[in-house]
């Protein structure tokens, strides 16, 4: 909406920072990323590029679950640069210890459902990951995590395993800022993805196709041969090119033969009951296919090991020309807009292929890079715009309010709003990265593929549900309990209850934590006309029912389903 | 009370770029439809149906497909025998003979996404001829849905031909699957009603208070996205649309209708609870409300998921049985349910539904009992309108590497494009000569050379 020459310089500050490979960072867990330093040695402090508010909540819509007072004024204070070093050096959120509670499948006596949501379903990780979305500090982590975890998709629609889904999620918190040939290497080897796309136990003898293909065309070069910039390469007649054939799919696919889940407790393989899903998979020779194989322009040797004929695979996915701009759109489309421009795509791709200092793969200079741009950073205008998804929604909502949970109580709405985490429909995720905006026939929005009529009412009544309904005292903030994990959601007013009287303030606050100060003068004067009808005897309780109104007003509005 | 007719007009009118193509491309050829109402129900089976174990040959052939399909072959004994016909259905699909005995069930074999008529050695010859991405869940999803086989797809030929229909405060064109690519018109959209559950809106309403009065009208400020973009417009004209539309949706769901009693289970009596039962619950309910909603035509997207069985397809020593057989028992007793429905309110010869998958099945079944991605497929089609005892297309070579096999585990070139096979449904559903390139953008290549559209439905 605004464009100020304050925004303009800010962003050319930035890119010049990037450039010359300032900001204090630190190396990669793979790779030794530190932007460049070709000019200077990393700043022991960060720089302060005075930033305003609105440009700090925008970061904070970008790179968090949503901006609060306190993160959006850290950012200010930091800077951009200085705030993302920050954020890579956090940590908080953590699915590890779930992990570590696989059990058998035949445990929980028959009737037993604390046992049961306990240990075979995604509650107990799904709770962590709301929580610690909430309050945990790795915000852009958690952010990044989230994204690969959509682009690289196992399911508790197939598979109900607490720990599993933790350990299988635990790869992307741990790797967010590392390198991106570990995610495959590891989503690859999961006992959890065996299962889901059927590495497990493929055998030699009849090859399953189901990971090979979607490893090839999900989770890293993707089916159409692309440019740096994420634009299709074309043939001679004007067609896309493929990126491999059926026999590629074929060769990979018996390349991955000859794994078996890791078993509980030293169980035989055969006991199915006593699968771990939380290790990575075990050799089973026998079922390997130990011929030699040739995928992708790449050979392996007859009489390679399993792991040899795997890191083969992981390498030429990974390596594959169309990896680095197909991943750098994604995460471009999942943190900034999913209608970036080809050179933001570009720039994004070539950090992905070298980060300066002959890494690839390096998410923290890839996720650096995606912040920093210019694309980013200025001011939006005209059609930009990126739709909020269901998850994104409820903890900004929650995240504005000020709300302290255990996360239950997203786990028992996420489903009813289309987005269960950990819980995608299929390999495909919730929305397919390339859903067109209806209407339009250049415009991509992902997410308006979960903004149904249904969805659409479901939203506006969360909204209600949190905000005028929402005290303390909802029956579904309070503990629960069939779950043992289960303390309680808390929606805090008390920061809104402070503002007393003064709803220009209130509003000013609305304003900055859900729409970046974008609002017209006539929406903040409908905010305000709202509220001002409510009055109670208490003071609190008036300034809690005028910030609830408020809130309800501005929340459900399809201005805040849209972040700009 | 909820935003008027009046103000949401004016607020769609206001959504700028949209305004500008909703006058696009309408043409009268279905304006004011003449004839009798007519419904066409496509039910997208996720995943890729192994069509190979719904519809199997039962005569000399049978021998060949149970040597080649191998660990998810089914015996002859125990198919779905379909009297008259060469073919059987898979043994869970029982529910459907009856509706093949009286002459409201058509087989369409071997079809799949095409950009032209292609044999083995094309194939083999003219990778310029091949659909993009063959053997990919999104692409060929993507194909099925938007008709464009070497192309990318914005929108979906459902959408497309309700580009073509009046559009009324609730549209013809309803989807109890989601949002999706088939249903994305350049000018339409649809209503996406959830498959279980109420439409309500809490907080909007119709007191006269002054307190009352403010918040709705904040909230209409709010409602507006003019001057955020075509993003934050469009969100806006789809929340100010589900909100116009809940109500009306609202009340023929929440109803008493006695059309709901036709989804039982045929040997228990149990009320069906798949959740393919409960969409088609709901679009029959819909089109018991089409004098209501003004609806001369409609266009009904529902799913069901869960076809992609990589392995465990077949179980438990039986290959009757297992993940394919439960799926494939939901769908039958779910469409049996529907016509027996749409009989129950004279609707049967006016409503056709039909299924549409990503893509066939692997012959050759692998060694986890189940089945990889391929190409052509088989598809079923239920309505009160179609050729009793309809057969169409040509079940293919069923030789591992034969005439009809691009591969050697049974990837079968389809005999059949997709517009041959919905083209005749379009055109039954009121489609227009002039509209078919329209609403099938490759239709020249199909209507031209004598491979129109096949002769699904009597006379």
């Amino acid at each position: 909406m605004r464009t100020s020459v304050r925004a303009t310089l800010c962003a050319a500050l930035l890119l010049a920072i990037t450039a010359c490979g300032g900001g204090g960072s630190s190396g990669g867990a793979s790779g030794t990323a530190s932007g460049g330093g070709v000019v200077s040695p990393a700043p022991t402090t960060p720089v302060v590029v005075g930033l305003t508010d609105a440009e700090a909540a925008r970061l904070a819509k970008q790179a968090s679950f949503g901006p609060t007072p306190a993160l959006v004024a850290r950012i200010k204070e930091l800077g951009v640069e200085g705030w993302l070093n920050e954020q890579f050096a956090a940590t908080g959120s953590t699915y590890a210890d779930i992990a570590a509670g696989e059990v058998r499948r035949d445990i929980c006596p028959t009737g037993d459902t604390i046992c049961a949501r306990l240990h075979f379903s995604r509650a107990p990780p799904a709770m962590r990951f709301y929580a610690d979305a909430i309050g945990a500090p790795d915000q852009l982590r958690q952010r990044v995590a989230f994204a690969l975890g959509q682009m690289i998709v196992a399911s508790e629609q197939e598979l109900n395993t607490a720990a599993g889904i933790a350990a299988f999620n635990q790869i992307f918190l741990d790797n967010a800022f590392g390198n991106f040939r570990d995610v495959l290497q590891r989503a690859t080897m999961s006992g959890y993805m065996g299962n889901y796309l059927d590495m497990a136990d493929s055998n030699k003898s009849a090859p399953s196709e189901n990971f090979a293909r979607e490893l090839l065309q999900l989770f890293s070069m993707g089916p159409d041969q692309l440019n740096m910039d994420g634009t299709p390469r074309l043939d001679t007649t004007g067609a896309r090119i493929p990126n491999y054939t059926p026999d590629d799919v074929r060769g990979v696919a018996r390349a991955l033969t000859g794994w078996t889940y890791a078993r509980l407790g030293g169980a035989p393989i055969t006991d199915s009951n006593a699968r771990d899903y939380s290790q990575p998979m075990i050799v089973v020779s026998a079922r390997y296919d130990s011929s030699a194989k040739s995928f992708l322009g790449t050979s392996v040797a007859a009489g390679a090991t399993p792991e040899a004929s795997v890191a083969a695979v992981i390498d030429a996915a990974f390596n594959n020309a169309s990896t680095a701009p197909r991943v750098a759109r994604f995460l471009i489309a999942h943190l900034v807009t999913p209608n970036p421009s080809p050179a933001y795509v570009g720039r994004v791709a070539a950090v992905f292929a070298n980060n300066g200092s002959g890494v690839r793969g390096d998410l923290k200079a890839v996720v650096r890079t995606i912040l920093t741009d210019s694309e980013a950073r200025t001011a939006p205008s005209g059609d930009a715009g990126k739709v909020k998804e269901p998850i994104l929604l409820m903890t900004a909502l929650a995240r504005a309010i000020g709300f302290s949970t255990d996360g239950f109580v997203f786990v028992t709405r996420d489903t009813s709003l289309g987005q269960p985490v950990m819980r995608a429909p299929s390999v495909f995720n919730f929305y397919p990265p390339d859903y067109p905006l209806p209407g339009s026939v250049t415009l991509k929005s992902p997410a308006s593929k979960l903004l149904s009529t249904a969805n659409l009412l479901r939203w506006h009544n969360l909204i209600y549900d949190w905000t005028i309904a929402g005290d303390a005292t909802r029956s579904e903030f309070a503990l629960d309990s069939g779950l043992p994990l289960s303390s309680l959601t808390q929606p805090l007013w008390s920061g809104w209850e402070a503002f007393g009287t003064d709803l220009d303030a209130m509003v000013a606050r609305i304003d900055l934590l859900l729409f970046a100060n974008a609002l017209s003068p006539a929406q903040r004067a409908a905010l305000k006309a709202a509220a001002t009808p409510i009055t109670n005897a208490d003071p609190v309780i008036q300034a809690r029912k005028r910030a609830q109104m408020m809130l309800y007003v501005a929340a459900s509005s399809p201005l805040f389903l849209v972040d700009r | 009370m909820p935003i008027s007719r009046r103000d949401l007009l004016r607020l769609t009118a206001g959504s700028g770029a949209m305004a500008a193509l909703g006058q696009l491309g309408r043409t009268t050829a279905m304006a004011a439809p003449s004839g009798s109402y007519r419904a066409m129900v496509g039910i997208f089976l996720y995943g890729g149906n192994d069509g190979w174990n719904m519809v199997i040959p039962t005569d000399a052939r049978h021998a060949a497909y149970l040597a080649a399909r191998g660990s998810v072959g089914i015996k002859a004994s125990q198919l779905t025998t379909l009297t008259g016909a060469s073919y059987a259905l898979h043994p869970a699909m029982a529910a459907l003979r009856p509706l093949w005995d009286e002459g409201s069930l058509a087989l369409v074999l071997n079809a799949g996404t095409l950009f032209a008529p292609l044999t083995k050695a094309t194939y083999q010859s003219r990778p310029d001829l091949q659909p993009s991405n063959l053997m990919s869940h999104a692409d060929e999803q993507a194909h099925w849905q938007g008709l464009r086989a070497r192309d990318i797809s914005v929108d979906g030929f459902m959408g497309r031909i309700a580009d073509r229909l009046p559009s009324g405060s609730t549209p013809p064109l309803i989807s109890l699957a989601g949002s999706t690519l088939a249903t994305i018109g350049r000018t339409s959209s649809a209503l996406v009603l959830p498959s279980t559950g109420t439409l309500t809106r809490t907080g909007y309403t119709s007191g006269s208070s002054a307190a009352n009065q403010a918040k709705n009208a904040a909230i209409d400020v709010f409602a507006n996205g003019a001057g955020y973009g075509a993003i934050v417009e469009a969100t806006a004209r789809d929340s100010t649309a589900a909100y116009g539309q809940a109500n009306t949706a609202n009340a023929i769901v929440t109803a008493t209708s006695a059309v709901d009693n036709y989804f039982t289970h045929p040997t228990t009596g149990a009320l069906l609870t798949s959740d393919v039962a409960r969409q088609l619950m709901r679009v029959a309910r819909m089109i018991e409300a089409r004098g209501t909603l003004g609806h001369a035509r409609q266009t009904f997207f529902a799913s069901q998921g869960g076809y992609d069985t990589h392995s465990g397809q077949t179980g438990g020593g039986n290959n009757d049985t297992g993940t394919h057989a439960n799926l494939l028992g939901e769908l039958a007793m779910a469409m049996a349910g529907f016509h027996r429905a749409m009989q129950s309110i004279g609707m049967a010869e006016n409503v056709t539904a039909f299924t549409m998958s990503d893509f066939g099945r692997t012959y050759r079944g692998n060694a986890q009992s189940g089945t990889d991605h391929a190409w052509g497929s088989n598809h079923l089609v239920v309505g009160g309108n179609v050729a009793p005892g309809g057969i169409f297309g040509a079940y293919p070579d069923p030789v591992l590497g034969g005439a009809s096999d691009i591969a050697s585990d049974g990837r079968f070139v389809p005999a059949l494009a997709q517009e041959e096979y919905i083209g005749a449904i379009a055109r039954w559903h009121g489609v227009a000569d002039a509209d078919m390139p329209y609403v099938l953008p490759n239709w020249s290549t199909w209507s031209n050379g004598g491979r129109g559209p096949i002769g699904l439905f009597r006379g």
